[in-house]
């Protein structure tokens, strides 16, 4: 039952990413929204171990938030919007906002 | 898809507006809310008390029509409204304290119908945090 | 049949309203019968510390809740092993027997729940 994790704090200033990515299931999906998707900025630990991530765990980010703070979604993300956002929550058994 | 969404912030808060854009998609969309439910810092989110200045988001006033719009099930957790001086008239009155700043669409009641609202709904989507 | 939900709590006791009502939300589900589980994870653990004083912070003992979980029906309580040695408990005696899990046992308990929710 794959679980779909989202994150909304920066992962400079917080252990909530570091925690869920020793958490993920092989199937699972990150999205990244808000602070979170600073993780996406280039040059950084947090970025790498991003893409180290098994290629069965998708990894998401929100598009107005990578947008407000001039980020790309690399190669490895998807950017989504909310209408995506929607359905990809449909698409995992279930969905855990790390509040 | 039937949604459960619950909003654990503040309406200054990103995630409160990032709830509402979600609630908002899911119900262009296609899909069903079954309820929403404001519990800890969410209780805020449902204050009728906030006076945003003119040029800034009024998100309290966006999740007031918008559940009114849609005739949604609303619901804010009571404990933790009353422990963080979000009361309606009743409570107010009850406690003794100035003022209700809690009002319809908003019901307060307990966290049975977080669980309530989970276990009938396909998902539980939670908000909150920045 | 019902959903079973687990509920990560992660923050120290006394930093706010959270780990309380993080049971608070255990405790309801309980009331209903429905299937919880409790997970301690990063700060979470130090709830678990024993010999704690809420008193000091006028604030109230939380381990009446907690020892209040499997009168709730509630008895399904694990614990990070890698967030109690990172903050070093691991000798520790816990104030609730929790079953300690490593990384790969946690990724496996939350594949087995329908819900979770992460306070």
């Amino acid at each position: 039952m794959a679980t779909l994790h989202l994150l909304s704090h920066s992962p400079f200033s917080d252990s909530r990413l570091s925690s869920c990515l020793r958490l993920l299931g092989p199937e699972d999906g990150l999205l990244l929204t808000g602070d979170a998707v600073y993780a996406l900025q280039p040059g950084t630990a947090q970025l790498q171990a991003l893409q180290l991530m098994p290629a069965g765990i998708a990894l998401y980010a929100l598009d107005e938030d990578l947008q407000a703070r001039a980020l790309h979604a690399p190669a490895r993300a998807q950017a989504i919007d909310y209408p995506a956002f929607v359905e990809l929550c449909g698409r995992y058994a279930k969905v855990n906002s790390w509040l | 898809m039937k949604f459960a969404i619950a909003l654990f912030a503040p309406s200054h808060a990103p995630s409160s507006r990032r709830a509402l854009r979600f609630a908002q998609a899911a119900l262009d969309g296609g899909h069903q809310i079954a309820r929403l439910f404001f519990y800890q810092d969410g209780v805020h989110s449902a204050s009728g008390n906030i006076a945003s200045p003119q040029d800034e988001l009024d998100l309290s006033g966006e999740w007031r029509t918008f559940v009114q719009q849609h005739k949604l099930d609303a619901v804010v957790c009571i404990a933790a409204a009353l422990r963080r001086g979000v009361l309606n008239a009743e409570e107010a009155q009850r406690y003794n304290k100035p003022a209700a700043n809690l009002e319809a669409p908003w019901e307060l009641s307990g966290l049975g119908q977080l669980h309530e609202a989970a276990q009938m709904a396909d998902r539980l989507v939670c908000f909150g945090g920045h | 049949m019902s959903k079973s939900m687990l509920i990560i709590s992660r923050q120290a006791p006394w930093a706010g309203p959270s780990a309380r009502e993080a049971l608070d939300i255990a405790l309801a589900g309980g009331a209903f019968d429905l299937p919880l589980g409790l997970l301690f994870l990063d700060d979470g653990v130090f709830q678990l510390a024993a010999g704690q004083q809420p008193g000091a912070l006028q604030q109230k003992d939380l381990s009446a809740n907690l020892q209040a979980l499997p009168l709730f029906g509630v008895e399904e309580l694990f614990v990070s092993s890698r967030s109690l040695a990172e903050r070093g408990l691991d000798e520790a005696a816990l104030a609730l027997p929790a079953e300690r899990l490593d990384d790969t046992a946690l990724t496996l308990l939350l594949d087995r729940f329908d819900l979770v929710v992460t306070i």
